[in-house]
């Protein structure tokens, strides 16, 4: 048997999975410049951030259409089909994730140039932002690398966001004494949200690494169930 | 035609199977048990034994000098190797790559042949019925019900299929055994015969070798993929598994680069 098989196949299908995991640094970069514009305030790079996520956008219109053609011109099965279908939730994710993004951004105006800040809030806020930072970035190493422990311990540090969007919560309640600082309160209260959100779109590319390599799709943590 | 009922068809039982031309082992150690109302596709490359496999099924393969198996198919019970090779034939019936009419006969009698080489005394009402409830199942009776009587190789090439289908199952055979049964038809021929494999399931056992991947994801619920280590090594059947499975998820490497074309 000749080693040839299906190399124009394989290569297409390397290039849309180079394309979709891209979309994860795309992700990345636009988080970096969300969380810069919340440390400094600053509204300009909100408004890049805003107007940027069109190409996040566009990056899921591409992936989506290569999908689509490939699924119907060459057919894919067994594990190569698996990646496939994995793609198609990985750019979701980027999506996803690049709107939770917007909606930090939209946030910066609203609290105004010179806000009541609390800086207990904020470095929950922050830390919650270089975790999720950190959660993206390893989910698409754990893509890159096939490795189902990589994509594992993505739980752990999924847990430590939520336990910090908790304690946001809990010092806005704290905090809430006069309304500047209850909107305030509020406001990052949201971005905090958006934030825990990005980190569970990680683990979710995470469960798509295990799908990937196992066969079998399984939740790695369950918001209904918790334990 | 009216929906059938699910018919209690046999299940096919291989065991330790090794199939020989003369000296040379062809097929090694084939155990499978082959379910009924079921079709199970056996895929893999040529030369990996898939079609000789199936022959041994119903000891078509005897034909060829020197063909000889060791190891056991049972249908139910009953040892086909210890019965008679005629009757093992009119139980498990066979429908080959290129349609094969016999070419002097009318398209009646092509269904009618079995039935009258079985020696079997039928009333000509009585075989009429058997010939049309036979074309019906095999989804032809509309297209040659006026033509009865004309040659059964003026017929296109997916019509000399399905009436060969007709005439094996006219005979209510136990199993159906098909060798590339749509690899000579046209892409609209072939998936009137993958229909009509997936209604005559519900009747009979089914075993379809096939070459077209395609063919085996849409038409069969169990997969089995033989291969050959290398030229002039025995075939071995090396997974069996639900067709979804093997097409999402197999549990072989060889198996995994095989569907998914890695290797040529």
């Amino acid at each position: 048997m000749s080693l040839l098989g299906r190399q124009h196949f394989q290569d297409e299908l390397r290039e849309l999975e180079q394309q979709a995991l891209g979309g994860i640094d795309l992700v990345i970069k636009t988080l970096d410049r969300t969380l810069e514009a919340l440390e400094h305030q600053d509204i300009e790079l909100a408004s890049i951030v805003i107007h940027d996520d069109d190409r996040i956008d566009g990056r899921y219109l591409e992936v989506q259409q290569g999908i689509l053609s490939l699924l119907a011109l060459q057919a894919p099965v067994a594990s190569d089909l698996r990646v496939v279908a994995a793609l198609l939730h990985v750019i979701k994710h980027v999506e996803r994730m690049g709107d939770q993004c917007v909606n930090i951004a939209k946030m910066l105006p609203v609290v105004g140039y010179d806000p009541p800040k609390d800086e207990v809030m904020l470095e929950h806020i922050f830390k919650m932002g270089r975790l999720a930072r950190s959660q993206v970035e390893q989910s698409k190493q754990a893509f890159l690398l096939r490795n189902v422990e990589v994509a594992e311990d993505l739980v752990r540090q999924d847990l430590e966001i939520n336990r910090l969007n908790r304690g946001v919560f809990a010092r806005a309640v704290e905090i809430g004494t006069d309304a500047d600082r209850r909107e305030w309160a509020m406001s990052m209260m949201l971005v905090a949200r958006a934030i825990e959100r990005i980190g569970d779109n990680a683990v979710d590319i995470g469960e798509q690494v295990a799908f990937v390599v196992t066969g079998q799709f399984r939740e790695f943590s369950d918001a209904s169930h918790v334990v | 035609m009216t929906a059938l009922a699910l018919v209690a068809a046999k299940t096919v039982q291989v065991t330790d199977l090794n199939l020989y031309y003369g000296s040379f082992l062809a097929v090694e150690d084939v155990n499978i048990t082959i379910e009924p109302n079921k079709v199970t596709a056996l895929i893999g490359s040529s030369g990996c034994g898939k079609s000789t496999f199936l022959r041994s099924l119903n000891r078509m393969h005897e034909l060829v000098p020197g063909a000889r198996v060791e190891g056991e198919v049972l249908l139910d019970d009953e040892d086909i190797y210890d019965a008679d090779p005629v009757s093992v034939r009119r139980r498990i019936g066979m429908v080959f790559q290129a349609p094969n009419p016999f070419p002097t006969m009318s398209i009646y009698d092509n269904v009618a042949a079995g039935i009258k080489l079985n020696h079997r005394r039928v009333k000509k009402a009585e075989l009429d019925e058997i010939v049309e409830r036979a074309l019906r199942g095999a989804h032809l009776w509309d297209e040659v019900k006026d033509r009865l009587n004309k040659p059964g190789m003026g017929l296109s090439g997916g019509q000399q299929q399905r009436l060969c289908i007709a005439r094996a199952t006219a005979v209510e055979p136990d199993v159906l055994l098909m060798d590339e049964p749509a690899s000579a038809l046209d892409p609209i021929a072939t998936l009137a015969i993958e229909e009509l494999i997936t209604e005559l399931k519900k009747q009979y056992t089914i075993v379809i070798v096939t070459h077209n991947m395609q063919q085996a994801s849409r038409a069969s619920d169990i997969t089995a993929f033989f291969n050959i280590e290398a030229a002039g090594r025995p075939g071995r059947l090396v997974e069996v598994d639900t067709t979804e499975k093997i097409f999402s998820n197999p549990s072989k490497q060889e198996t995994e680069d095989y569907v998914s074309g890695r290797f040529g």
